[in-house]
């Protein structure tokens, strides 16, 4: 990988639905390989149709998006973006986890044997071996998270979006979720309402209202500006409030 | 798929205002006395009707195009088969087949009733908005288990279709493409997942519908609440209207037989 | 598939209401012969929506893309509640989709519904291979989806062909019934198949939707 290039870059991108005002505009946005991006901003800021026109399922209004310098062009198959949904049970649909790990990699033409080692490498770094063979609708809130991520992670993309991968999760899973993240290589795009959680996966941080970038700086420089937080109806995480007798070092 | 039907229902005309069990009765009782209709002579008086009906409805002309392009597909079916298939006067003929004149009137016939019938429906679910109209059938003495059922399919409907288009989507994201039959295993646990999750998410909302006290006697289930609508003697009067034009075409048609 | 208005004659229009309220009639009294016919409501309504979106589903046909009926499958899943959930369909169909009609709404509940009550009579036959048998819950699950199709199929032409055309000769109308019988088996063939991989998705993953009487 050519660390010159950027994994993602996106010039003077606008998006409006039909019969909507803007719900994006202007937005311009570099991002390198190997950086974990978080991205925050209250609902309806625009995070879930960013990600849409990222993986080419919404066509941009004006604008451009490239991916590893390559134009998105929308309806196209894009396999080095892998996207894990807010809501796992609109990813999974297989009998068994295994066949939905699966389903990328077949979809992608590789041999079965290949499929079978993705399947295996997916699992391991997901944790999910003794799930492979159950239906995903008997698994628990966390499971189907890592199942979901399994299911992506198997295509080997080079981005990875996340949109709220901490919804629905207990604190166990929570915590599981934050070591993947941290010890996983791929390059990510992190949407999420959990601050704190942003805080300990991220090096970047940027803050989306009303379809505009507001803030893009290191997390601790975003988050901590309490003002800028308060603004955009957010606020700063707890553990970056200075402390009378500090306890967060 | 998100053709809002009651788009139109918040204006104000005299149609609009109009008590939703009468109106309901007149335009069965009229589309019933068009479907009736088997003379070539009376097409033009039941355009009139529901040409006026519609514009009296103020709805827009767009509403009443953007419906039609799907049954659309029907008529032209039905404008390249009857021609040929019925009848046995030849009226012209294209190449080796004959276009008859009984199949060319059979058509204008059936697509002039189509036309017509579809514009009162459209007028009547256009005119008040849906949830009234099932309220008003439960008023009129829908059985309150279809009633029911009724309001809560319309109330997941699009949910449940926004599920299957976020699905579809994720699907394509890991590359599926639908290209030939041997999808048809794919799909069939894509619609699968669609049931087991619908019939999951049903449990939640029975579950939460018993703790608010769903089905208990003497809650709001015990029978059609009739004060909900009221009638005035300007409602009677638009039903006596609508029925006796009714009664008229039928009465033509007998007639003209 | 579903036929629209203004097609057949008022007297059959007729009949069909008074044949589907007496099939709604028997269902329902079936229905409430249970211990809590609430409880099955909220289920069989998002069902009966969740059948009407996964009927939207296209279904690639080289060359073309078919949407499937689902009504034999309905009559699996649902049991009793079949038909009034296809009735309820067709209505949904009728008035925001302008699929089908008002008036031949009765006509089209027979025609779809009638069959998915036998179907679900025949799926459960499986019984006889015990439940957990794959390959009975395949094959009868072929047979109900395929014959639901199939029999509401020539119940439509059969209407059609010998009510809107009326100068037809009868020669000419058999032909036509036939061919486009022979024209569905295909059709049969995929819903078959498909309403048989579902079942197995079904009772692997959530057998209970297979009992018939949710």
């Amino acid at each position: 990988m050519n660390s010159k290039e950027p994994v993602l870059s996106v010039s003077n991108l606008s998006f409006s639905y039909p019969d909507r005002s803007l719900v994006l505009k202007d937005l311009n946005l570099i991002v390198w390989p190997g950086e974990r991006v978080g991205i925050i901003g209250p609902n309806g800021a625009g995070k879930t149709t960013f990600f849409m026109l990222i993986c080419g399922v919404l066509k941009t209004t004006s604008g451009e998006i490239r991916l590893f310098g390559k134009p998105v062009v929308p309806g196209e198959f894009h396999p080095e973006v892998g996207m894990v949904f807010q809501n796992p049970d609109d990813q999974l649909f297989c009998p068994s986890v295994r066949d939905d790990v699966a389903f990328g990699p077949r979809n992608l033409g590789l041999p079965e044997e290949e499929v079978e080692a993705r399947v295996r490498e997916a699992f391991a770094v997901t944790g999910m071996q003794e799930l492979g063979d159950y239906p995903p609708h008997h698994l628990s809130g966390g499971q189907k998270r890592m199942a979901a991520i399994a299911g992506v992670l198997a295509m080997r993309p080079r981005l990875v979006i996340y949109d709220e991968p901490t919804s629905n999760l207990d604190i166990r899973y929570r915590r599981r979720l934050i070591h993947f993240l941290r010890g996983a290589r791929e390059t990510m795009l992190i949407a999420s309402h959990d601050l704190e959680f942003i805080l300990e996966v991220c090096d970047r941080v940027i803050l989306i209202d009303e379809g505009r970038i507001v803030a893009d700086a290191k997390p601790r420089e975003v988050m901590g500006n309490a003002a800028l937080m308060e603004a955009h109806g957010l606020e700063r995480p707890h553990s970056l409030v200075p402390h009378a007798e500090p306890h967060h070092n | 798929m998100k053709l809002q039907l009651d788009e139109y229902a918040y204006l104000n005309t005299p149609l609009h205002r109009w008590d939703p069990r009468y109106k309901l009765i007149s335009f069965m009782v009229l589309i019933f006395a068009f479907s009736f209709v088997h003379s070539l002579y009376l097409l033009p008086g039941m355009v009139a009707v529901s040409g006026t009906l519609y514009i009296v409805s103020s709805l827009p002309l767009s509403f009443l195009l953007a419906r039609l392009r799907l049954p659309g597909f029907f008529l032209l079916m039905m404008a390249v088969l009857l021609p040929f298939l019925s009848g046995q006067n030849a009226l012209f003929y294209l190449g080796p087949l004959a276009v008859k004149q009984e199949g060319c009137l059979d058509l204008l016939l059936i697509s002039v009733k189509f036309l017509c019938i579809l514009t009162l429906v459209i007028i009547l679910f256009g005119t008040t908005p849906f949830l009234t109209n099932i309220k008003a059938m439960r008023a009129l003495g829908l059985s309150s288990i279809l009633a029911d059922m009724i309001l809560f399919s319309y109330r997941y409907l699009y949910d449940i279709g926004d599920k299957l288009k976020t699905m579809e989507t994720a699907m394509k994201l890991r590359g599926f493409l639908r290209r030939n039959l041997k999808s048809l295993g794919t799909l069939a646990s894509l619609a699968g997942t669609i049931l087991v999750r619908s019939y999951e998410q049903s449990d939640r909302v029975y579950k939460a519908m018993i703790l608010r006290g769903y089905g208990q006697a003497g809650g709001t289930r015990s029978g059609p609440r009739r004060d909900e609508f009221q009638a005035y003697p300007r409602d009677l009067a638009g039903l006596l209207v609508l029925v006796f034009i009714a009664v008229a075409f039928v009465v033509a048609e007998i007639c003209l037989r | 598939m579903h036929i629209p208005d203004g097609v057949l004659p008022t007297a059959v229009c007729l009949g069909g209401y008074a044949t589907a309220g007496a099939a709604t009639w028997f269902s329902l009294r079936k229905i409430s012969q249970k211990e809590n016919p609430r409880e099955g409501i909220p289920k069989a309504s998002l069902l009966t929506a969740a059948f009407l979106v996964a009927s939207w589903i296209h279904i690639p046909v080289p060359p073309a893309s078919v949407h499937l009926v689902l009504n034999g499958l309905l009559g699996v899943v649902l049991g009793y509640y079949a038909f009034p959930a296809i009735l309820i369909g067709l209505f949904f169909q009728a008035v925001m989709f302008q699929h089908g009609g008002l008036t031949t709404l009765g006509v089209n509940a027979t025609v779809m519904g009638v069959p998915a009550l036998l179907a679900y009579y025949l799926f459960r036959l499986r019984n006889i291979f015990g439940k957990d048998n794959r390959v009975g819950t395949g094959l009868f699950a072929f047979l109900a989806g395929a014959g639901g199709i199939g029999l509401a199929a020539v119940t439509v032409f059969v209407l059609l062909v010998t009510t809107i055309p009326a100068h037809m000769d009868v020669e000419a109308e058999r032909a036509s019934i036939y061919a486009l019988t022979l024209a569905h088996i295909p059709v049969m063939i995929i819903e078959g198949v498909f309403t048989a991989v579902l079942a197995l998705f079904l009772q692997r993953v959530k057998p209970e939707l297979l009992e018939g009487d949710s």
